[in-house]
């Protein structure tokens, strides 16, 4: 590592929990500033990095280092600097959310009175008075999310944080991350949710088996994958099947479509000019297909 | 009722219980089956057997304690006098500990509802609830009847003790169904009905101590006394077990349809909006989870204790007959008595004070397991402080209801304060088994709860043990059976030492261990 350190920096973590490899050679790298989207299918090992890089579990080789640290040992100076919601928010039963919030301020060292709790409070629209046994799974999540969002951190650490959150408040959620990353803060947001991540990540790590198949911005992953492409020909439909980097072709009368490498797209043009194209559509992959692809490529 | 599937909880819940039920039956019948073989040699002429019960009857602590001896000439009421009155709390929480475990904890918990939502019928999950705990009660009952009758005790009174038991259990579940539809709280469900037995078993100490001796026909912990098991029984009082637990279930199933699953009759009170800034950090969390039982355990520790206390100066008076008073002067006259008894009952409350430390632990195993330890060491809790918060509160809670006693030993006893260093004198043996359950906590959370098999293994050693003649070293294994004997004895400080250095380094391990430990 050189230079300034990065908040996350992890190569080749390996946590094996007796026979089972949780994570197997993992890679992750996040830079300052950057709303970085965590994706992979339920126990592909997100919430085990995450417990790694939070100094909960120790690994088996490798390196991680959150702000440069170890987070074993430097545990509580990281922490300082962070927040963290967990995917499967647990409360206090008898304690009320607004004391549960105010004491995980304080617990980060963060006096509650100066800080934007009980605007989050409003916008979240939750009764600070519950007690912790009485809250659904969503206005849990919401205890956590205010108590993570209420003051400035340098890192927000989500695990899957809109699970069991309505889409309004959903959209208040992707409201609070864009404040925080306006004003610096870096976030690792796990998640299985594909159109959350594509509004907010700068760029995306993704990862199946414990390993990192994917990483990069979501420019970049368009970019090595194909665009499909749709077209109506006024004539006869020439042969395309012998197009270098054409897939997938599909004719339907004079309808075809087809996925497109970047690299085949000139010729593919070419034969739809000659062949008098009427209309022609192309779209970039959906970040749902770029995770279909990155799993099915490696299993 | 739609009890469809009644069957398969039934085999679940028992299944889930088969540690907890089979430790829980055992111990209560060693106990029984060690006072029943004791008492045969003990009391071998029926003069001596009504010397002692007439002993025991004339001493109002003794009587508010155990109750009464109706028959003193009976060897099998006489054996049995602990058992039938006191011990009965013990079955009838049993009983609360199951029930309340399959029904309120299920529901607060949500697993009630993935539950309710398969193809069970409504009321199922809590006709096994309660069908577990009767079977239990059963189970308990009838082994106890055995041990009795295998001891050598008569067949007929031993069965109706065994029935009275089984009674008693039915009761309990009884309170316990009715306090899990009260209030949408498992922590307040036990507190409810623990409160109710305690109450329940007030009015029969104020009815058998006083002239108002109707009021124990009020209490089904008066019954057992009353049934008169060991001679010409009221057998018909058995039906005020099935009548009053059949009215508290029926009372609780129609509260149960008037109300949605995981709510309570009683109004969830709404909490502050705004933390105190004294709830700060995880000391002061791990405070606040504590505190509510700390007060209870307080004010039961001061009056278990000046109940004690206040038999002490009776003690001389009792066995002051001519043949016994050559004893007592052969064992040192009435003061040495005095102190002997002041170290028994130091003994058995430094072992319940034990529970309230183990449950602290236990309850930190719970935190981890449930995910807000994660939740508390992601903030900048450091593990040391955590751990620390952990241990102190059971060390520092326990070590404050042994000073409570001492002090509640003491006022009752009233004459001097000796009684004080009895009780904290029993600090180190506590410590020890409470360092030995951090450490398991450190170990792996789950190992947690086996700090309660630990207690219940030392506590039958202690109990049993000596009455069936175990050798020394087993003995030994218990901490409790190294406490100098003060103030029967003289105070020695080398096992007092030895005991809060093994606690050290048993801590100091944990410590190691903790830091090192994955979480959750």
């Amino acid at each position: 590592m050189a230079g300034v350190s990065n908040p996350i920096e992890v190569h080749g973590l390996v946590k094996t929990f007796g026979r089972t490899r949780a994570l197997d050679g993992l890679d992750l790298e996040l830079v300052p500033g950057e709303v970085h989207g965590f994706l992979g299918p339920n126990g592909a090992g997100k919430s085990t990095t995450i417990r790694v890089l939070l100094g909960l579990l120790g690994s088996d080789a490798g390196t991680a280092t959150v702000f440069g640290l170890d987070p074993w040992r430097d545990a509580t100076e990281i922490h300082r600097r962070l927040a963290y919601v967990p995917g499967d928010v647990s409360l206090w039963p008898n304690l009320s959310g607004g004391e549960t919030i105010d004491l995980l301020l304080r617990m980060r060292g963060i006096d509650p009175r100066g800080t934007r709790r009980d605007e989050l409070l409003q916008r979240f629209e939750l009764d600070p008075t519950k007690k912790g046994r009485a809250y659904s799974k969503g206005n849990r999540q919401k205890v956590a999310l205010v108590a993570a969002f209420a003051a400035p951190v340098d890192l927000l650490v989500l695990d899957e944080p809109t699970s069991g959150l309505d889409p309004l408040m959903e959209q208040v959620f992707n409201e609070c991350v864009a404040e925080h990353g306006a004003a610096g803060t870096t976030v690792l947001l796990s998640s299985h949710i594909l159109s959350e991540v594509e509004r907010l990540a700068d760029r995306v790590t993704i990862i199946r088996g414990g390993r990192t198949v994917e990483s990069g911005t979501l420019d970049e992953l368009r970019h090595l994958r194909r665009n499909r492409v749709r077209a109506e020909v006024a004539g006869k439909v020439p042969d395309l099947s012998r197009l270098e980097g054409v897939h997938d072709l599909d004719v339907d009368g004079r309808v075809v479509s087809a996925s497109v490498e970047p690299a085949g797209l000139p010729g593919l043009l070419a034969a739809l000019t000659a062949a008098g194209v009427l209309s022609l559509t192309s779209t970039p992959p959906t970040l749902e297909e770029l995770f279909l692809d990155a799993y099915r490529s490696t299993s | 009722m739609n009890l469809m599937g009644t069957g398969l909880l039934l085999r679940f819940a028992l299944r889930r219980d088969r540690v907890l039920v089979s430790a829980w039956v055992l111990v209560l019948l060693a106990t029984v089956a060690a006072s029943a073989a004791a008492a045969g040699p003990l009391y071998a002429t029926e003069a001596e057997r009504v010397a002692a019960a007439e002993a025991l009857d004339a001493s109002p602590a003794i009587v508010a304690l155990y109750g009464p001896i109706l028959d003193t000439t009976s060897l099998g009421e006489l054996s049995m006098a602990k058992m039938t009155v006191l011990y009965a709390v013990f079955v009838a929480f049993m009983s609360v500990v199951l029930v309340r475990r399959h029904t309120r904890v299920e529901e607060e918990t949500g697993r009630a509802e993935l539950v309710g939502a398969t193809a069970v019928g409504a009321d199922a999950p809590t006709a096994a609830a309660v069908l577990e705990a009767a079977l239990a009660s059963l189970l308990l009952g009838v082994l106890a009847a055995v041990a009795d009758i295998a001891c050598g005790l008569p067949v007929v009174g031993s069965l109706l003790f065994g029935a009275s038991w089984t009674g008693i259990g039915l009761v309990g579940a009884g309170i316990a169904l009715l306090a899990a539809q009260l209030s949408s709280s498992a922590r307040s469900v036990g507190f409810l009905a623990s409160a109710t037995i305690g109450a329940l078993y007030l009015l029969r100490v104020v009815g058998d101590t006083t002239s108002a001796s109707w009021l124990s026909w009020l209490t089904p912990f008066g019954w057992g006394t009353q049934l008169s098991a060991w001679s010409q029984p009221r057998v018909w009082l058995l039906l005020g077990y099935l009548l009053l637990a059949g009215a508290l279930a029926v009372g609780a199933l129609a509260l149960r349809r008037r109300r949605d699953l995981g709510s309570g009759v009683l109004p969830d009170r709404p909490g502050p909006a705004v933390g105190s800034p004294r709830l700060r950090d995880a000391a002061a969390l791990v405070v606040r989870q504590q505190a509510t039982a700390l007060v209870g355990w307080t004010v039961g520790i001061a009056v278990i204790g000046a109940l004690m206390g206040s038999i002490v100066p009776s003690i001389g008076d009792l066995l002051d007959t001519d043949r016994t008073r050559a004893i007592v002067e052969a064992m040192g006259g009435v003061g040495r008595l005095q102190d002997s008894l002041v170290f028994a009952i130091a003994s058995v409350v430094a072992v319940v004070i034990t529970f309230f430390g183990i449950g602290a632990v236990t309850r930190a195993a719970g935190e981890e397991h449930d995910g807000r330890t994660e939740t508390v060491l992601a903030t900048a809790t450091s593990r040391r402080l955590l751990l620390l918060a952990v241990g102190g509160s059971a060390v520092l809670g326990s070590t404050w209801l042994l000073l409570v006693a001492g002090v509640a030993t003491a006022l009752g006893r009233g004459d001097g304060f000796g009684a004080v260093g009895a009780s904290l004198v029993q600090a180190p043996a506590v410590w020890l088994v409470l360092a030995l359950s951090l450490l398991l906590l450190s170990v792996r959370s789950r190992w947690a709860v086996a700090g309660w098999a630990l207690l219940a293994l030392f506590v039958t050693v202690g109990q049993v043990g000596p009455g069936v003649g175990l050798p020394d070293w087993v003995l030994g294994l218990s901490p409790f059976h190294h406490v100098p004997r003060y103030p029967a004895e003289v105070f020695t400080w080398p096992p007092e030492v030895v005991m809060t250095a093994v606690s050290a380094v048993a801590l100091l391990a944990a410590w190691t261990r903790y830091r090192s430990r994955d979480i959750g």
